[in-house]
């Protein structure tokens, strides 16, 4: 039984998913700021597949550019948290004692934020909320969920043969941590990658839906906003915003449950 | 009689471990609320005003805000005020205290929170009863796969959908933004606020039954003859309480932002939609006792949780 194959198929749908996105935002000259005003709210037809929405933006176009930045942002925030959460978290893990009990307990504080309520307290500091301010806020907690798991697997590791071998070998603390104790708690770090890619774009999407988004409406949560105003006149915008919504936060779990398999972390 | 009064002494003395823990988030987040409008780049008053403002409004302004004493002057003001629950007036309604407003939205989101807490509670803990107990038979692989669905789902992709199909095309439920929805739309709202709270809650509280099925506590229970009702729900149950209420604090924080998700979704009055204008006008005392008091709601039920789930699990109480 080969129990790698799930978890690999399970990314198949987030890279289809990414590419598409890309190609569309390269190849394609539809725009999600080109207005047809006259189009407003029309339904689907052969020339805009996914009908128009509000002010007759192209709705194809909307959800293709509003997709490949939520994708965007959401690798980048995951990168962010890996790249910064991993080596804190294995080196508190590694030294333990007031490192790991201060590292911990700042993972409770910032884990414990309801992340809504801090980004509307960051984000009411600036007058339109760019997309990297959002990015900020996202990775004000990114890095917390990582730091943990790979405490949690650097104190395991911390009692190998291997890591006491390096020890008495004279290598210095940041070589143990870097070369010797990271390479073997990536699996269960892997994981939390898809997991915070998820996250971020549901959250991205709750801020654009509120009204906190990106100033030029290119997001899922303010398309998924412009389907809820026309509710009544237009159903397909609230159906377009929906199903994108569903493909990009489902793909991203579907992957991180394929890692989650592959890597056999429960 | 004196294990009720131990099972509270038990309550009371992990809420007091706990206030500490949730103290410190609290005057965290309300730091952060403090500092991101006074240490970040950009002026205050020009954000409330707009540029357009001459120097003189700006300059009263943040005299009146209290923004033309040094930071740390500032900052014990503010948590004096804090403490006293005033942070003075509403800039958009002036005479209208800043906490008086929360106080009036806090009533509404407290009762879409609530239900949606009890709802979620209660269908999250019968799904993973029936999907452990004999009821069910061959069904409950069935039933567990419909709740990983529910569980994987966004609310913010479905919550607009289903109105869409209940409000519009049924016309079961009220229409969003309807002032006369009453029940009929808090409990919808409720409904969905709790359907990913339960989708959890059933997975967790399923495994930790799992978990409990070969103790030795059941099969006493079994051995003296208990009903398969009996044995799960009466003896399995309170010692499955403590992650089913983990799992409940834990998701108290999306149920938040869902709640507000939801608000504006259904156009209904609440902490959410309070924020949220705040936040649009600029309204900064407003938005800062907003923003602290759903702090201070969050971290009160998630210590509340954590205590309970200590108080009704008889294995954690001391002897």
């Amino acid at each position: 039984m080969n129990r790698g194959r799930p978890g690999a198929f399970a990314l198949v749908p987030a890279l289809v998913l990414g590419l598409a996105a890309l190609a569309f935002v390269l190849g394609s000259d539809r725009s999600p700021s080109r207005f047809t005003l006259e189009l407003a709210w029309a339904a689907p037809s052969s020339s805009r597949p996914f009908g128009s929405g509000d002010a007759g933006v192209d709705l194809l176009a909307l959800a293709g550019h509003a997709t490949f930045r939520a994708l965007i942002l959401a690798t980048l925030v995951a990168l962010f948290g890996f790249v910064v959460g991993t080596p804190l978290g294995a080196a508190a893990g590694l030294f333990r004692g007031r490192f790991e009990q201060l590292t911990l307990r700042v993972c409770d504080l910032v884990q414990s934020f309801p992340s809504f309520l801090l980004a509307l307290a960051v984000l009411s500091a600036v007058r339109t909320p760019s997309r990297w301010h959002i990015g900020l806020v996202f990775c004000v907690t990114a890095w917390a969920p990582f730091a943990r798991v790979a405490a949690a697997q650097a104190r395991i590791l911390s009692d190998a043969e291997f890591v006491a071998a390096a020890r008495a070998l004279g290598h210095g603390p940041a070589a143990i941590v870097l070369l010797h104790v990271i390479p073997n708690l990536l699996g269960p770090v892997f994981v939390q990658i898809g997991t915070s890619a998820a996250g971020v774009v549901l959250g991205e999407t709750a801020l654009g839906f509120v009204g906190l988004g990106p100033p030029d409406g290119v997001s899922l949560g303010a398309l998924l906003e412009q389907g809820t105003l026309a509710m009544l006149r237009a159903p397909h915008v609230l159906t377009v915003g929906a199903v994108s919504v569903l493909l990009v936060s489902g793909s991203l779990q579907l992957a991180s449950e394929g890692l989650r398999r592959s890597f056999h972390v429960e | 009689m004196k294990r009720a009064a131990r099972s509270l002494a038990s309550v009371l003395s992990s809420v007091l471990g706990r206030t500490s823990g949730a103290l410190l988030t609290l005057v965290a987040l309300a730091t952060l609320v403090f500092l991101a409008l006074r240490l970040l780049p950009g002026d205050p008053a020009a954000l409330v005003l707009g540029e357009q403002a001459s120097e003189s409004e700006r300059a009263h302004l943040r005299q009146r805000l209290g923004l033309d004493q040094p930071l740390v002057v500032q900052y014990l003001h503010f948590l004096a005020g804090l403490a006293r629950l005033d942070l003075g007036d509403s800039l958009a309604r002036p005479g209208t205290r800043a906490f008086a407003e929360v106080g009036r939205a806090l009533g509404p989101t407290a009762s879409l929170a609530g239900l949606s807490v009890a709802l979620g509670s209660l269908l999250g803990i019968s799904v993973a009863v029936l999907s452990v107990g004999p009821w069910l038979g061959a069904r409950r692989e069935w039933l567990h796969r419909a709740t990983l669905a529910v569980a994987a789902l966004p609310l913010l992709a479905f919550a607009p959908l289903a109105t869409y199909v209940f409000a519009v095309r049924a016309a079961w439920v009220p229409l969003p933004g309807d002032p006369e929805s009453g029940l009929a739309g808090l409990g919808f709202a409720a409904g969905l606020l709790a359907l990913p709270l339960a989708a959890q809650v059933a997975r967790i509280g399923r495994a930790a039954l799992l978990d409990l099925g070969r103790a030795k506590f059941l099969d006493a229970a079994r051995a003296r003859g208990g009903s398969a009702f009996r044995v799960w729900v009466i003896h399995a149950l309170p010692a499955a309480s403590a992650p089913i209420s983990v799992v409940i604090a834990a998701q108290l924080g999306a149920l938040l932002g869902g709640a507000v998700v939801l608000e504006k979704l259904f156009e209904r009055p609440g902490l959410g939609t309070l924020m949220l204008s705040a936040y649009a006008a600029r309204d900064i005392p407003v938005l800062e006792a907003s923003v602290v008091a759903a702090g201070l709601l969050f971290v009160a039920v998630q210590a509340l949780a954590a205590a309970l789930s200590a108080g009704i699990d008889p294995r954690g109480r001391g002897t």
